[in-house]
């Protein structure tokens, strides 16, 4: 019984985090549909690791260190060329990407209320790209305008998005 | 803005597309090397591409703007709230599609990817909010045969906009969001102006409203007839109009300036300008009581209908496996396959899914809700063509993938039919066993599904035609897609041994892991062919089934 607690409060904590673990493998890999297959390993390795884990303790950063080395895991076998990252760059963003992760929840939160400021057309464009993985190219299509201005007018929302989340999570924090 | 950021921010932009060429890779990666804050920056830049790839799954998933947060929140109180028993599931199974999954898990992740033009063009209906809009919907339908171009637009719980409905023959109750309800009683036509308006063009109408409601107006042949809490008929010919009062009362203005009262017992008719106010000798008017009574009937002999059709389906040589779901224990664990030509040994087992009423009072069906809900069939034997049908009941697309029928593996000849949570049928029939490369041929229709859809009785069919090469798509008897499968992705025999209906699974693995891919909803009939039906086929089933 003791036994079957313990399992509970584990799967509690993977439910409740996966989001944050998703962020933070996502962050180091940039890409979603390898980002959710990582999240699935980590989540099986997490379940099977659940002797090493005691109550009590704090979840996340185990955690953390657990997708840690299946992205690094990853990375290695996809072979560095195919990732963004290498081994030595994913060692050296880990404990910037795990303070953010951290916050991924009310990151969320603040580019919903951050969405809601940018214009109609601008949002629009968020969603084709961002959401439905448009490439810059079918965006300048679409849009009848030069590649490279889709870019810049997509980094500038994408900046006034960040600005706006900044802002959001100064003032929270 | 510094430099630096700019162009890392430029390189970044550029990755996401996958063109981005090695050496500026490397350039990347040596800017990110050297500098903490460049680091920093970097991983920003990624929590926000994160966090954009999580709303869009929300989006896809058919969240209103407002509502974002609802879906996560709703499934981690599922995780939090559900018991043990099925946190330990979701746990494991999250952990098993790592493992023997991870393929399935890119079965459609992958492909629907490459497929996505196809969305894209569709793209607005599925990542718009979905909002039901709308000023009054139907609540319910006696024998009603609508106007040719509303035919196919106009069920049960519609929300309906402002507009005529035109109804031929038959009843329609119709409840405006004020709270008023009318009935119709066809041949008749009715203009919804607002929620609390409308004009009858002509046939009759039982206007019943609640005090709540009050105020609620009819325009009738010039005149007004505005309701103070009560029940009405309104008919309108070619003879003039006729108003007359059951209950409460009514303001009636003739023009624009006069108005009179109308009481209860009393009429008041116009002809050619000329008014008549008499008693009423007789309510002639359909009344909700009797609207229940016809429907009751509608509904048995609708039940009926499918009866007889279903009696002669069973003798349909092509069927496999056939779960008519109509047999009245409810005890009962055992699935009935009750296609003749086949055995016995094709009846499924339950799973966790309870039965319950399926599209008619007194027809069964099963509900799936928790993640472990399921048939379980063992089906034996090796095929060509395949017809996969079902009437469902879909109350909401929770999971990415949400199933009506998976064999527990997937190898060659296998089939996989499941909906996604963007509300597209989809289908395929595994092709090789390696990984990468041609796997498959997943047929996706077009969206269909969306939450103003809820708790509608659907029914599915997709065809695979080895013959044709093609595996249609059907909703309600209407072809939603049919795609042609290259002779390379065909598989000409197909298999399906070990299956569920309505979930996933490989319980004949000792450790008994399973993913979540339950369906949320109900299914009262399910019917597999060893053939490809024809649309004239696919049609009569729809037609002979609906409720």
């Amino acid at each position: 019984m003791a036994e079957n607690d313990q399992s509970e409060v584990l799967v509690q904590h993977i439910a409740e985090h996966q989001n944050r673990l998703y962020g933070y493998i996502f962050s180091m890999l940039g890409d979603h549909v390898r980002a959710a297959d990582v999240l699935q390993e980590t989540n099986l390795v997490l379940w099977r690791k659940k002797q090493e884990f005691r109550s009590g303790e704090p979840f996340l950063p185990w955690a953390f260190s657990i997708a840690r080395f299946q992205v690094l895991a990853h990375v290695r076998d996809r072979g560095r060329d195919r990732c963004l990252l290498d081994t030595e760059l994913v060692e050296l963003i880990a404990e910037e990407t795990q303070k953010q992760a951290e916050r991924f929840e009310e990151l969320r939160q603040a580019l919903r209320g951050c969405m809601a400021t940018l214009s109609p057309q601008h949002r629009e464009m968020v969603r084709a790209r961002y959401f439905r993985s448009c490439s810059i190219d079918e965006l300048a299509r679409s849009q009848r305008k030069q590649a490279s201005a889709v870019k810049v007018a997509l980094l500038r929302i994408r900046r006034r998005l960040a600005e706006c989340i900044e802002r959001k999570l100064t003032e929270s924090a | 803005m510094n430099p630096e950021i700019e162009s890392l921010e430029s390189l970044l932009e550029q990755w996401s597309d996958r063109d981005l060429p090695a050496v500026d890779v490397a350039e990347l990666r040596e800017m990110l090397r050297k500098d903490a804050k460049l680091r920093a920056r970097f991983v920003s830049w990624q929590m926000l591409g994160a966090a954009l790839s999580m709303e869009s799954e929300a989006w896809s998933a058919g969240m209103t703007e407002s509502g974002l947060a609802k879906p996560l929140l709703a499934r981690e109180k599922a995780w939090v709230g559900a018991g043990w028993k099925s946190l330990f599931a979701i746990a494991v199974s999250l952990a098993f599609v790592a493992i023997a999954g991870r393929w399935a898990y890119l079965e459609a992740r992958t492909e629907s990817i490459v497929s996505q033009p196809g969305i894209v063009n569709s793209g607005p209906a599925a990542i718009e909010e979905p909002t039901s809009r709308g000023i009054a919907m139907v609540t319910r339908l006696v024998n009603a045969d609508w106007e040719q171009h509303q035919s196919s637009s106009i069920g049960v719980g519609e929300a309906l906009e402002p507009g005529t409905l035109k109804l031929r023959s038959g009843y329609a109750q119709v409840e405006f969001f004020c709270g008023a309800s009318v009935i119709l009683e066809g041949p008749a036509e009715l203009e919804l102006l607002s929620s609390t308006a409308a004009k009858f063009h002509s046939g009759r109408l039982r206007a019943q409203v609640p005090p709540a409601a009050r105020g609620f107006q009819i325009d009738v042949d010039g005149m007004k007839v505005i309701d103070l809490g009560t029940e009405f008929g309104l008919s309108v010919s070619a003879v003039g109009s006729d108003v007359q009062v059951f209950d409460g009362e009514v303001k009636v203005q003739p023009d624009a300036v006069t108005s009179q009262l109308v009481r209860a017992g009393q009429s008041f008719s116009q002809k050619d300008g000329v008014i008549n106010r008499m008693t009423i000798a007789q309510d002639e008017y359909t009344d909700l009581a009797m609207l229940d009574e016809q429907a009751r009937d509608q509904n048995s002999e609708r039940l009926k209908r499918w009866q007889d059709f279903s009696q002669r389906l069973r003798q349909d040589k092509r069927l496999i496996a056939y779960y008519a779901l109509d047999q009245p224990e409810r005890w009962q664990r055992t699935l009935q396959n009750s296609a003749e030509a086949t055995s016995d040994d094709l009846d499924g087992a339950i799973v966790g899914a309870k039965r319950v009423a399926g599209r008619w009072p007194g027809k069964g069906a099963l509900e799936l809700k928790q993640p472990g809900d399921r048939v379980r069939v063992n089906i034996p034997g090796e095929f060509r063509s395949l017809t996969f049908a079902c009437w469902v009941r879909i109350d909401s697309l929770d999971r990415w993938y949400n199933s009506l029928f998976l064999t527990d593996n997937y190898q060659r000849g296998e089939p996989h039919w499941q909906i996604l949570d963007t509300g597209q049928l989809f289908f395929s029939v595994r092709v090789s066993q390696q990984q990468g490369g041609q796997e498959h041929r997943v047929v996706l229709s077009p969206p269909f599904w969306n939450p103003t859809l809820s708790g509608k009785w659907l029914h599915l069919v997709t065809t695979y035609d080895v013959d044709a090469k093609t595996t249609t798509h059907y909703l309600n008897g209407r072809q939603l897609i049919a795609e042609s499968i290259p002779l390379h992705q065909l598989v000409e025999t197909t298999r399906i041994g070990m299956a569920s209906i309505g979930n996933w699974s490989m319980p004949t693995r000792p450790d008994s892991d399973f993913a979540i891919r339950n369906l949320n909803g109900r299914i009262d009939e399910f019917a597999i062919f060893s053939a490809a039906l024809s649309a004239e086929e696919v049609a009569e089933m729809y037609e002979s089934g609906k409720p």
